[in-house]
């Protein structure tokens, strides 16, 4: 497989703070590569350099071939952003939009209109694109997001939260779409706090933490990297703060936290402690109302190597 | 191309904006109306005069002057004077004061003595100056009496046959503005001038819609995107100030001179620095609010010191200094000399001084713009 991106070395700098440090990675030709991070954990200085909105510090990053710093149009040309916040005209109809965007990309007369009318029936906005956005829903909106990033048919799309605040159906839409774009040849760079969405569609995942990468595979290769762990959820009736220290002082216990009415308690599977974890929960206690064990996901995977929740 | 992309679609964004419609074009024409019509009077250098009511008292011991006096009145009175004797009971002074009366003289062997309204001074004004005219003549009637009995005579006939009691003395004044022509150029410079608000948001706006993200990944420099933005910007406020310079023509007749297109020109580079001003007070005080703040302030004594609202004449000390720092100062200047003196070279000056400060402020922009990474 060929590759489309390659990430060697790639530093950036804001003052004293790393916020990306010696990151190299290879995203191949059809792929749909998701990047996992918390907060601040440098996914996104990433992507905006690859989209050539920050310039690196150090490294290179090589598109098709081409460095994009070096060869900074031909990257632009074959990249297309949708970026988490929405990036549309409030006072330009949903048609005008992507024409605008798509001009900018060199785009002229009926090649532009073919192009427009394309991405926006891409999307399923074709019977709206003489709305404007303002009478869009919060799906619609994210959905003319995407089209005005992918109407001169990028190479790579780097979608970042394309799902962000939207009802399920527009979700599901959103995520055919992806699909849709990755069958049709384009290569995808995907993040979301989704962890069910990135499991869904992403053929390979990087989890980032700190500026660098600390693990990369397709799902099963993650999870495969915490076989010695397993993932007890404890559903309780929440009447009173559960002391989360109490339980990380258990034997074997890696990491726990608290999602509503279930605790989610990462532990290390040789070390037989259910006992004593139901133990000191009844003696905080806790109204306990259902123990499982799970098998290592993508999610246990992220919270035993970074030690924080994706939404942390 | 994609400058003129950029720009087309700045137009059709600024077109869509009810807001900035009502604002850049409403405003200016409906203030030059306001103040126009409520500020005439500063401006007029007509008066219209009214009725002029002479209540008089007098006492003569000469037969000469009482003729004199009768053929005075008889031919004031056709040029429109009402002379009444004061009767018995009556207050001269209660008279004069409520307006009935324009004035009230004394005539007797002492002289004459007149006490005139300070509610209708332009009217009390005629009456003195015919009442001195009188008072003159009969001076010299008397005195060539003294000396020859038949030219004294003479004197005193014909002197009252004279209709000319006032002599009016004009000068070929230049041709001033009026209320409504004060405030054409006035508003019409500050509007301009208001341009550095939008401008001041061109770039402010697209980082909040974050649609700056999606400009700078396109194919497109960031030199391309700011003429583009500049010359959507440019060209919006140049049509409104075109509007409202048209509309006060034709609608209200304001006078513009004979050198329109040299004032068009003044105002587009007005304009050129109002948008330079806000571009550049927007890249280097980079917290948009804190940028807003300083525009809104800067325009607010601009317009004033500037005269936009009453013309300030006259200044000294600090006032002076601050007039002479608002841009409308200078360009109304201008404006007024090219309209109403001719002075061409004071216009060329303004444009000159715009289009450097301008360029300044362009500078210190595209330095801003190129040491950043994003907008």
């Amino acid at each position: 497989m060929s590759h489309v991106l390659e990430i060697r070395n790639l530093t950036k700098k804001f003052g004293d703070f790393i916020a990306v440090d010696n990151m190299t990675l290879n995203i191949g030709e059809g792929e749909i590569f998701g990047f996992l991070g918390a907060n601040g954990a440098g996914k996104s200085t990433t992507i905006n350099m690859i989209a050539s909105l920050l310039r690196p510090t150090k490294g290179e990053i090589v598109l098709l071939g081409k460095n994009i710093v070096k060869d900074s149009k031909f990257a632009k040309m074959n990249t297309g952003i949708v970026p988490q916040e929405l990036a549309i005209y409030e006072d330009m109809t949903a048609y005008e939009n992507v024409s605008f965007f798509a001009g900018l990309y060199g785009l002229r007369g009926a090649m532009l209109r073919e192009r427009t009318e394309e991405a926006l029936a891409f999307v399923g906005l074709g019977d709206k694109h003489q709305s404007f956005p303002k009478n869009f829903s919060g799906g619609m909106k994210r959905r003319l997001n995407i089209a005005c990033a992918i109407a001169h048919l990028p190479k790579l799309i780097i979608m970042d939260e394309p799902t962000v605040g939207i009802d399920p159906q527009s979700r599901n839409y959103i995520l055919q779409s992806v699909r849709k774009l990755n069958e049709m040849g384009c290569t995808i760079i995907y993040t979301s706090h989704y962890m069910e969405e990135v499991e869904e569609i992403c053929t390979r995942i990087a989890i980032v933490d700190h500026g660098k990468i600390i693990a990369e595979g397709t799902k099963e290769q993650l999870t495969s990297i915490i076989t010695d762990t397993k993932e007890i959820w404890i559903g309780f009736r929440a009447d009173g703060a559960i002391s989360i220290e109490s339980l990380q002082g258990i034997a074997g216990v890696t990491a726990v936290r608290q999602e509503e009415n279930t605790l989610k308690i990462v532990s290390k599977s040789e070390v037989n402690n259910l006992n004593r974890i139901i133990q000191q929960l009844i003696k905080d206690q806790v109204e306990i109302r259902s123990v499982e064990e799970q098998a290592p996901n993508l999610e246990s995977v992220f919270l035993t190597l970074t030690g924080r929740n994706l939404r942390d | 191309m994609a400058i003129w992309r950029i720009a087309l679609k700045e137009i059709l964004s600024s077109v869509r904006n009810r807001q900035t419609f009502l604002f850049m074009l409403a405003l200016p024409i409906i203030l030059m109306l306001i103040l126009g019509a409520g500020l005439s009077n500063a401006f007029s250098s007509k008066h219209s005069v009214g009725e002029v009511r002479l209540l008089y008292q007098a006492t003569f011991s000469e037969n000469d002057m009482s003729a004199y006096w009768d053929s005075f009145t008889k031919a004031i009175g056709k040029e429109g004077v009402e002379v009444v004797p004061i009767r018995p009971g009556m207050d001269w002074r209660q008279e004069v004061s409520s307006g009935r009366y324009t004035a009230y003289a004394t005539i007797d062997k002492e002289g004459i003595a007149f006490f005139g309204s300070s509610k209708n001074t332009v009217e009390s004004g005629i009456l003195q100056g015919m009442l001195v005219a009188f008072a003159d003549r009969y001076a010299l009637g008397t005195a060539a009496f003294q000396a020859s009995p038949g030219v004294g005579t003479n004197i005193l006939k014909h002197a009252a046959e004279s209709k000319d009691f006032i002599q009016e003395t004009t000068l070929a004044a230049v041709r001033k503005p009026g209320s409504i022509d004060y405030y054409a150029v006035s508003m019409t410079t500050m509007i301009a001038l208001f341009s550095i608000i939008s401008a001041n948001y061109l770039f402010g706006a697209e980082r909040a819609r974050k649609t700056a993200i999606r400009l700078m990944a396109a194919p497109i420099s960031k030199g391309e995107i700011l003429v583009g933005k500049m010359i959507g910007n440019v060209f919006i406020n140049t049509l409104c100030v075109l509007v409202v310079v048209l509309f006060s023509k034709f609608v209200y007749h304001a006078y513009w001179g004979n050198h329109f297109w040299l004032v068009l020109l003044a105002l587009l580079t007005e304009v050129l620095l109002a948008v330079s001003l806000g571009l550049g007070i927007g890249f280097l005080l980079t917290k948009q609010e804190g940028s807003y703040m300083v525009v809104m302030i800067f325009l607010q004594c601009a317009s004033f010191f500037g005269g936009a609202y009453f013309p300030i004449e006259n200044t000294e000390g600090i006032l002076t200094l601050l007039t002479n720092l608002s841009p409308l100062r200078w360009i109304n200047t201008a404006l007024l000399e090219l309209i109403y003196m001719d002075n061409i070279a004071a216009v060329w000056k303004v444009i000159g001084l715009n289009l450097g400060i301008a360029a300044v402020f362009l500078v210190l922009t595209v330095i801003s713009i190129r040491r950043r990474e994003a907008f």
